[in-house]
């Protein structure tokens, strides 16, 4: 019988076993890694210049003299440079008439020069994606976007496709998150996330200074990205996602009227940004940096904030005194070393360089993005993340904090940490060495400056 | 085959000549026992014609005596088939059996091993048993209780969480939206004059005639922007329209549930072809004052069949969600800004069959206050084929009017993603002596090279109800024919269809709704939604249900009183006179003509003698389970009075005791059993 107190050891040792090999693939099965992303660079002939923006400006008979203005005063300040893409139809001065076909080829050029470079350099087989989520903001056309990229790279029959539309300039962590949410699920799965915006449909040719905005900020542009759950990949990943917070502030009416799609007085189709957005983007970004911060930052910085705060708190009451707006803050840098940040305008950038205390090298790889390849929209942040890595700042081990904002209003934010070294340049390799640039200054003060000398406020006032 | 059709031809003409019996006239309001005597009293023409007064004879005889009832069926039955068919015909009757034993694999097997042990034990009696429990040791004990039960709760605590359908709403429409298909008619001429658009008299002409075949009815709903003249089609109007249909649907929903909007952690809206910025989900959150760390989805572009694709991408969420958590899933289509003006044949099509609607639907971890509890979902695209991918192509048409093409290959395309679809699906919800008949199938397939027809598993035997999205009348008669399925099982999207018409992804909604509305759901039936869309998808999700619903408020609320509806099926040989080119597209709208009155079941009951006001009474009163129990103990007593063969009688009782909720059930097993008996006897 000394057979049996044997087989009941090794039955229990056996079910132990079971239990932990359990727990550890569930938490590997929660790990999500970046195995690579591409980012698109359309081809040179869709540059736009300060000739074509002013031939593309000074095509539109209904702009007076007035709009010039307001317009050279946006663009000189927007921090946008000489180099952005612009879709075809634009170039070829059909803006006010996109058809379909610009839209959907705008897209192709997309899907063959990013999507298809993301998928050639890290190897994988179409057909051994089993998750596909594209974003893109304003076009939805019916089969979908995504549809469109599993006929053009021939995917499986059962590949579980999402397409997301008119989820703004935030989309592009909406979209992982979505992808994180599966691979959950899943195990060994392998998601591409494919994020866009679409411009030739969207150009605005009316008056409204509210919807001219979008033109001058709005640019093409796309990434493309590979995220996977198996832990085969590990050690060809680049980062790993560690967590990611979503906050909708839709509740709130300024907020959600932010940026609105709307028709202008005249029936023209464009993005409205008000003026009530800088502060909605604060009001989500606190909402966000309230629920992000304790996963995040150190247990040392979160005790000296509280302290800090119970002190004040304490020492106020005790004098009857109100408090003064500016309280303790909490040092980001502490827990992040790189902030890939939404570049969404100068203005936005510098709001949030103020509020977290950053420094003008903190912020680089978004300035430098908004003046490369303008402000993309949900793809911009892999311009940032590439800037970084061509600049070779990623080192293992690093802490990399993505930053969006979006229509609805909506602010994501997500937190990485580098794999291994980083140096790949991707879509900056020609011209990383050229930045950061001595002067961000465009030359659209130097050419179109006479607009603010000629006398008259003049509506039909043409060149 | 040719004796499964005999046989239905004998209870055509039997019921034919039963109701002419004074059998007190059918005061019932009961539609569907209307429209199936009605049916039986025209039976369809495929059939072929026998002699009347024969007929009369027959139903003379069966209705004198009992006994002689059974003598048309034998008569015919051997007069029309063949030996092989008769063969099949045993086959066919040995199903059920075989059906029973292959799916209680289990107990079939244990039954004999329990008994074995049991007469093994009193052999060995009971102080020898005493003994032999007194010599366990602890050992034995721990392995015994122990380990099975860390088993079970580690099993339990690892399953993947089930996801609930606490309640779903659909946006009822409203009067004033309605649209007639003179008001349509009449708009869409008078759009003709509008500056601008294309569209003519010849594609009014061509929408009449595209309307009369496309099983759509007189109370379909448009937005209120597209009665004006010329349609609205711009933002603002596409905004009201959401928020009319989303917002009424959600309130409903609400309302129903019980649930206060700031407990919802889960949004996930689609909507093919518009998608403003800021996104419906947006909208909702705005209007509904939702929480700030609310996780949203916009999916777009994913067609008809994207409210299937909600749910499961609901269900992910969930899967990873505290447990508890509740998950706001809304289809709709918002078709305001996709008039389409020009006069692309192919692209008028949308404008006659895509309607208004939407549906909110609430899922939860939580079982608590749950409808249904969602088994699976499965996905397929095959958007890797051109040809299915430019299958339903939104574009602009020489003139540069956006419409959406609706491809001539498109029952094809569907038919291939349904085979993908149901390859997928099939495995995880047959029963398995389908499964096993498959798997047979399959193989012989492969050894004897393809001589073999495939087998096509009966889902009827996996799903109680069928929900296929309401696409057009083709594709549901397509459906109807290559899965097999009866007049019964489509009736809802059939319905759906003609009141509401193509609501795009919520159509699936209405029609489960529909069932609900009947009072044909119970608890434990399990239900198959089946979406089909741009891309091209193919989806279905599987539920099964926990309790029927408390009210019966709904959609269907005023109008179910009127359906089923017999939607007539139109003059072809007009269509052909007027214009040749019609024929292209009848594949679409009218393949296989209206719903074809099935050679009623009703009749099989005729035939044992119970006569249409029997029936009647009897549907009426099968509302409580108590009163249809009755009835079926009435039903077994009357067949076992019939045929005093003791041998057959476990097998009846077998059938009466399965009957479950459908009432149906009796009489459509019915007439192979007479046939089984007679022959026996």
């Amino acid at each position: 019988m000394e057979l049996l107190p044997l087989l009941t050891a090794l039955l229990l040792a056996h079910a132990a076993a079971c239990v932990a090999w359990m727990a550890v693939s569930r938490r590997r099965r929660s790990r999500c890694y970046l195995l690579d992303y591409a980012c698109h660079k359309p081809s040179d002939d869709r540059k736009v210049t300060t000739e074509t923006a002013g031939a593309v400006i000074e095509r539109n008979k209904r702009l007076g003299l007035g709009e010039y203005r307001f317009l050279l005063k946006v663009i000189v300040n927007s921090g946008i440079g000489e180099h952005t893409y612009c879709p075809r139809n634009v170039l070829e001065g059909r803006e006010e008439m996109p058809t379909h076909v610009d839209a959907l080829e705008e897209m192709d050029d997309f899907f063959s020069d990013a999507v298809a470079a993301v998928l050639r350099r890290t190897g994988v087989a179409p057909r051994d994606v089993d998750v596909v989520v594209l974003n893109v903001g304003s076009f939805s056309p019916s089969p979908s976007l995504v549809s469109r990229i599993v006929r053009r790279f021939g995917m499986r029959e059962d590949v579980a496709a999402y397409n997301l539309s008119g989820m703004g300039c935030s989309a592009g962590l909406v979209a992982v998150d979505l992808a994180r949410n599966i691979m959950l699920n899943r195990p060994r799965t392998m998601a591409l996330v494919v994020t866009s915006e679409s411009c030739a449909p969207n150009w605005y040719t009316g008056t409204d200074k509210s919807m001219m905005l979008g033109n001058c900020l709005f640019r093409s542009g796309g990434a493309a990205a590979l995220l996977t759950n198996d832990p085969a990949f590990r050690c060809r990943a680049k980062m790993e996602l560690r967590c990611l917070v979503r906050a909708n502030i839709a509740a709130h009416d300024d907020a959600h009227a932010a940026a609105v799609h709307r028709e202008d007085a005249d029936g023209r189709l464009g993005v409205s940004l008000s003026k009530a957005l800088p502060k909605a983007a604060v009001r989500a970004f606190t909402d966000n940096l309230q629920r992000l911060a304790p996963r995040i930052l150190p247990a040392g910085e979160l005790a000296r904030f509280a302290a800090r705060l119970l002190l004040r708190k304490l020492f106020f009451r005790r004098k009857q005194q109100v408090l003064p707006a500016s309280g303790p803050k909490i040092n980001f840098k502490t827990g992040v070393d790189h902030f890939c940040l939404h570049p969404g305008g100068t203005a936005v950038i510098e709001a949030v360089k103020k509020s977290l205390g950053l420094t003008a090298h903190d912020v680089e790889p978004a300035r430098m993005t908004l003046h490369r390849w303008g402000n993309t929209s949900a793809s911009s942040l892999w311009y940032v993340l590439n800037y970084m890595e061509a600049k070779r700042r990623l080192k293992r081990g690093d802490r990399v904090l993505m930053v969006t904002f979006g229509s609805g209003f909506k602010c994501n934010s997500c937190y990485w940490e580098v794999v291994r070294d980083l140096d790949d340049a991707g879509a900056w390799e020609d011209c990383i060495d050229d930045y950061p640039p001595e002067t961000l200054v465009n030359p659209y003060m130097d050419k179109f400056g006479w607009v603010n000398d000629v006398q008259g406020q003049g509506g039909g006032f043409v060149f | 085959m040719s004796s499964d059709l005999s046989v239905n031809h004998v209870d055509d003409r039997s019921l034919a000549c039963a109701s002419k019996e004074p059998c007190g006239p059918p005061t019932c309001v009961d539609n569907s026992f209307a429209r199936s005597h009605l049916a039986a009293l025209n039976p369809p023409r495929s059939l072929p014609p026998v002699p009347k007064p024969h007929a009369l004879s027959l139903a003379e005889q069966s209705s004198h005596t009992p006994q002689s009832t059974l003598l048309p069926a034998t008569v015919l039955y051997r007069t029309a088939s063949m030996s092989s068919s008769a063969a099949q015909a045993q086959l066919k009757q040995l199903k059920p059996l075989y059906q029973h034993v292959v799916n209680n694999f289990v107990a079939v097997f244990a039954a004999p091993l329990v008994v074995a042990a049991l007469v093994n034990a009193a052999r060995v009696g009971p102080e020898e048993l005493l003994v032999r429990v007194q010599a366990l040791r602890a050992v034995h004990v721990f392995l015994i209780a122990f380990v099975p039960a860390a088993a079970a709760t580690l099993y339990l605590m690892l399953r993947p969480r089930s996801v609930y359908l606490v309640d779903y709403a659909c946006f009822r429409t409203r009067p004033n939206c309605r649209v007639p298909f003179a008001t349509f008619l009449e708009h869409a001429k008078l759009v003709t004059f509008v500056e601008g658009a294309s569209i003519d008299e010849r594609s009014v002409r061509f929408m009449t005639r595209l309307l009369e075949r496309s099983g759509l009815g007189e109370e379909t709903c448009l937005p209120p922007a597209h009665h004006y003249i010329p349609p609205y089609r711009n933002m603002e109007a596409s905004r009201a329209e959401v928020e009319v249909v989303i917002f009424s649907a959600i309130d409903d929903l609400l309302a129903k549930t019980g649930i206060s909007a700031s407990s919802i952690d889960i949004l996930i809206v689609n909507c093919s072809l518009f998608a403003p910025i800021p996104s419906f989900t947006d909208m909702i959150i705005h209007r509904y004052k939702m929480r700030k760390d609310i996780r949203n989805v916009h999916l777009s572009g994913m067609g008809c069949s994207a409210g299937l694709i909600s749910v499961g991408l609901a269900r992910n969420f969930l899967q990873v969600a505290p447990r508890g958590a509740r998950a706001l899933v809304v289809s709709t289509e918002t078709i305001t800004p996709n008039y389409y003006v020009g006069k692309e044949r192919a692209m008028l099509l949308p404008n006659c069959l895509f309607r208004m609607g939407g549906a909110a639907v609430l899922l939860s971890t939580s079982r608590a206050n749950a409808r249904f509890r969602l088994a699976r979902v499965v996905r397929t695209l095959t958007g890797a084929q051109d040809s299915a991918y430019r299958c339903v192509f939104q574009e602009e048409d020489a003139e540069g009017h956006r419409g959406i093409n609706l491809n001539k290959d498109l029952m094809t395309i569907a038919g291939d993603a349904l085979k993908a679809n149901i390859t997928a699906i099939g495995p995880l919800v047959l029963p398995a002596s389908e499964q096993l008949l498959f798997a047979l199938s399959f193989i012989a397939r492969r050894v004897l090279n393809r001589r073999v027809k495939p087998y096509l598993p009966d889902f009827r035997t996996a799903f109680e109800h069928f929900c296929i999205h309401a696409g057009g009348r083709a594709v549901i008669d397509e459906l109807q024919r290559s899965l097999g399925l009866s007049d019964e099982d489509v009736e809802a999207s059939r319905m759906a269809l003609h009141r509401f018409g193509n609501t795009s992804s919520s159509s699936v909604w209405y029609e489960l709704a529909y069932i609900e509305a009947k009072g044909r759901m119970r608890k434990g039936d399990r239900v198959w939604m089946i979406g089909f869309g741009s891309g091209f998808k193919c989806n279905s999700a599987a539920w099964e249900c926990i309790a029927p619903p408390r009210s019966a408020e709904g959609p269907w609320e005023e109008s179910i009183c009127r359906y089923p509806v017999d939607i007539p099926e139109p003059s072809q040989v007009r269509a052909h006179e007027i214009d040749p080119s019609i024929d292209l597209y009848l594949g679409l709208t009218s393949a296989c003509g209206a719903v074809r009155p099935r050679p009623d079941r009703w009749l099989c009951a005729g035939r044992a003698g119970l006569t249409h006001g029997h029936l009647h009474t009897y549907s009426r009163s099968s509302r409580g389970p108590l009163h249809r129990r009755i009835v079926y103990l009435c039903l077994f007593t009357l067949s076992f009075v019939y045929y005093p063969f003791v041998p057959a009688a476990p097998l009846i009782i077998h059938f009466c005791i399965r009957l479950k909720a459908n009432e149906m059930y009796y009489c459509e097993l019915n007439p192979s059993l007479h046939i089984a008996l007679y022959y026996l006897y």
